[in-house]
């Protein structure tokens, strides 16, 4: 993807001669006082550039319905118009010679057909997932990242970790319904690497979800969690507690941890335990995870899987904690969810996505 | 089916809740009269003379129950008057506090129950004990016993009809291999394998090991000795999902040998069968042991306590 995005901007910015180069992802600049010519081929530049944002060549996530209806209005019947854009925009469109002749076509990249499907349809794949029953979708996120490849466990743990005791049988329930099985044996079967104890037990818990904590609990976990002086906490041990403790007595214990032994549990797991970690961050603050997860989705060189987290999270939590989530991310990364939203995706993609986020 | 024989004409709760503090009154305390009347309600009923009882006397019937009787006949008596639901967890509570020896009947409730039953036992637990069953299990048992007992109570299992018979056949496989000559091998299989497949598929499973191997599971487990207590755990899952009604009356008749009697165990089964399908199991067990449960309760108890356990097994 990244080859798209820079060869496309290097394209528009050529394009445009006599006026400055207009930078990627900004609105077009005002109309100023020049030269007609000038004007004309500046406004064809601007042209360009905003069709090859529409379609997805400037980066973010969705497409602009909009503005593709639009040119395809201004520009009927100007097959020339239509030429030109595709010579300004490589990435999405080589030359090729046709069929041994000396006329060359502009042919379309499969590779970007291919991202142009991925970017249509977000909108779709949002409204589709906003209708579903929760427990439904939670199924079928579960069971997709069981079954097809390059997707993480991290999903499983997400699901397992944030939802309450009753989400969490409910998506239980629905996975027998339509998968025949229950989730907690799928997770067993499929996926028997060093991780599977943690993730069966997360999977399979039925916590209790009243507020009462024992201090004295949290303490004796804590310490059997730090002993051994520097060395990492016993990985059974630490199944054991993440699985089955309500999840108010987890964060006393987290926070008797850090106490204990100077800093937090989550940092004890680094690569080769990231299900451990990425547990302990969820249950201990959920907001915060997600937050992470959205500006990972907005980063440069983000995976496929990365970027569907954005249509996950936001479809998931938009009735639960977004207030949460949009305070974590302005604390965390020093800007408002909704602005970063409006910045970095496009037409009714965003606009869903805003009004999932409200206010 | 159930056993317990409820009157034509059952007295309001009221009354009922009346004769009983007629019963406590006094010098001693009426056994008989405690047990014509509770051993033949059922739980809905009950539950009303608890209400009511409370309402007119203002102390709870359950902790009056308690200082009235003793012995045996308090603890079966302690475990009736609660709902069946709650009278799980308790007995779940219980078991967790000494698990190492107590530990079959974990297994015993995470099977006599449907997974849909096994979850509102679970509910109750977080009542009553504000934590769930598994933290306790988890935190009281260790080792393989541990991963096992947890995956049992933990797991929701899938309840309907579908079975995969190719995966059937190479799980089959995989309990054999890993039950190997007596000790066992690969823990974490069995475990996965008994812990969360459904009903429905280990029934399978099972049927394929037996046609393959000429011998059931239950049998090939028989050879391990385990002190930790692994191995009997997983003969009784075996069994359970075999057939629960045979191993039911497994219980029942170990519980009742002449060498004395393990009362905990009897008034464990009866009462928590008494108003499910404690009929089946008394047809099983008259096959089995060539006599009638009746006449097994009748030789090896007495008092009290045999009067109650009669009355719920379905003879006066």
């Amino acid at each position: 993807m990244q080859q798209f995005l820079a060869v496309a901007a290097q394209a528009s910015s050529n394009s445009s001669t006599a006026a400055p180069p207009a930078p990627p992802l900004r609105s077009r600049p005002p109309r100023r006082e020049q030269p007609s010519s000038v004007v004309k081929e500046a406004t064809m530049a601007d042209e360009h550039q905003e069709l090859t944002k529409a379609f997805s060549g400037l980066g973010g996530l969705g497409v602009e319905e909009n503005a593709l209806v639009s040119a395809l209005g201004r520009w009927r019947k100007q097959p020339e118009k239509r030429s030109q854009f595709r010579q300004g925009f490589p990435g999405f469109f080589t030359p090729s010679a046709a069929g041994g002749s000396n006329v060359t076509i502009e042919r379309c990249s499969d590779e970007y057909v291919k991202h142009l499907k991925t970017e249509f349809s977000r909108f779709k794949n949002l409204m589709v997932l906003w209708a579903m029953h929760p427990w439904e979708r939670d199924a079928r996120w579960a069971h997709r990242a069981l079954h097809k490849k390059h997707h993480p466990a991290a999903v499983l743990v997400e699901l397992a970790c944030t939802r309450t005791a009753d989400e969490l049988l409910g998506a239980r329930r629905a996975y027998h319904a339509l998968y025949h099985r229950s989730l907690e044996e799928d997770v067993a079967y499929r996926l028997k690497d060093k991780e599977t104890s943690l993730l069966v037990g997360l999977v399979a818990a039925y916590r209790y979800e009243g507020p009462r904590v024992s201090e004295d609990l949290a303490k004796e976990e804590a310490t059997a969690l730090a002993a051994g002086g520097g060395a990492k906490p016993q990985s059974e041990l630490v199944v054991r507690v993440l699985a089955t403790r309500s999840k108010p007595q987890l964060r006393a214990t987290f926070r008797m941890y850090e106490k204990i032994s100077g800093k937090p549990l989550e940092e004890e797991f680094g690569g080769e335990a990231p299900c451990m970690r990425e547990a302990v961050r969820c249950l201990d603050s959920p907001a915060k995870y997600f937050a992470d997860l959205i500006v990972e989705a907005f980063k440069d060189g983000a995976d496929k899987q990365a970027k569907a987290a954005l249509t996950r999270v936001v479809v998931s939590r938009s009735d639960a904690d977004m207030e949460e989530i949009k305070e974590a991310y302005l604390k965390q990364h020093g800007a408002k969810l909704v602005d970063a939203v409006a910045k970095n995706t496009h037409g009714h993609y965003r606009d869903a996505l805003l009004a999932m986020i409200g206010k | 089916m159930a056993t317990i024989t409820v009157p034509q004409v059952v007295p309001s709760p009221v009354e009922d809740a009346e004769a009983l503090m007629k019963a406590f009154q006094g010098w001693g305390t009426d056994e008989q009269a405690v047990i014509y009347i509770l051993a033949h309600r059922d739980a809905a009923q009950r539950k009303l003379i608890r209400l009511a009882y409370e309402e007119k006397y203002n102390e709870s019937l359950t902790q009056r129950l308690q200082s009235e009787l003793s012995g045996d006949f308090q603890t079966a008596m302690s475990y009736w008057i609660l709902d069946p639901v709650e009278r799980q967890a308790v007995i779940a509570n219980s078991a967790t506090k000494c698990i190492d020896e107590e530990y079959p009947v974990i297994v015993e409730i995470a099977y006599a129950n449907s997974p849909a039953e096994l979850l509102k036992v679970k509910q109750a637990y977080h009542a009553l004990y504000k934590r769930s069953l598994e933290e306790d299990v988890a935190a009281n048992a260790t080792g393989n016993l541990r991963d096992l007992l947890l995956a049992l109570v933990s797991t929701y299992r899938y309840d309907g009809d579908e079975v995969n018979s190719g995966l059937a056949k190479s799980e089959a496989k995989i309990i054999h291999k890993a039950v190997g000559n007596g000790s066992i091998t690969d823990h974490g299989e069995l475990t996965r394998i008994l812990g969360t497949r459904s009903k429905a598929q280990l029934v399978a499973t099972f049927n394929y090991f037996s046609d393959e191997h000429s011998t059931t599971v239950t049998k090939a487990l028989l050879h391990g000795e385990d002190p930790t207590g692994y191995t009997r755990a997983l003969r009784i899952a075996a069994r359970c999902i075999a057939d629960t009604n045979k191993y039911l009356v497994k219980v029942l008749r170990s519980a009742m040998r002449s060498s004395g009697t393990d009362e905990e165990s009897l008034s464990r089964v009866v009462v928590m069968h008494a108003e499910k399908d404690l009929r089946d199991i008394k047809e099983e067990f008259h096959k089995r042991a060539s006599v009638a449960l009746e006449q097994a309760v009748a030789k090896e108890t007495s008092g009290d306590y045999k009067t109650f356990i009669m009355a719920l097994v379905g003879s006066h």
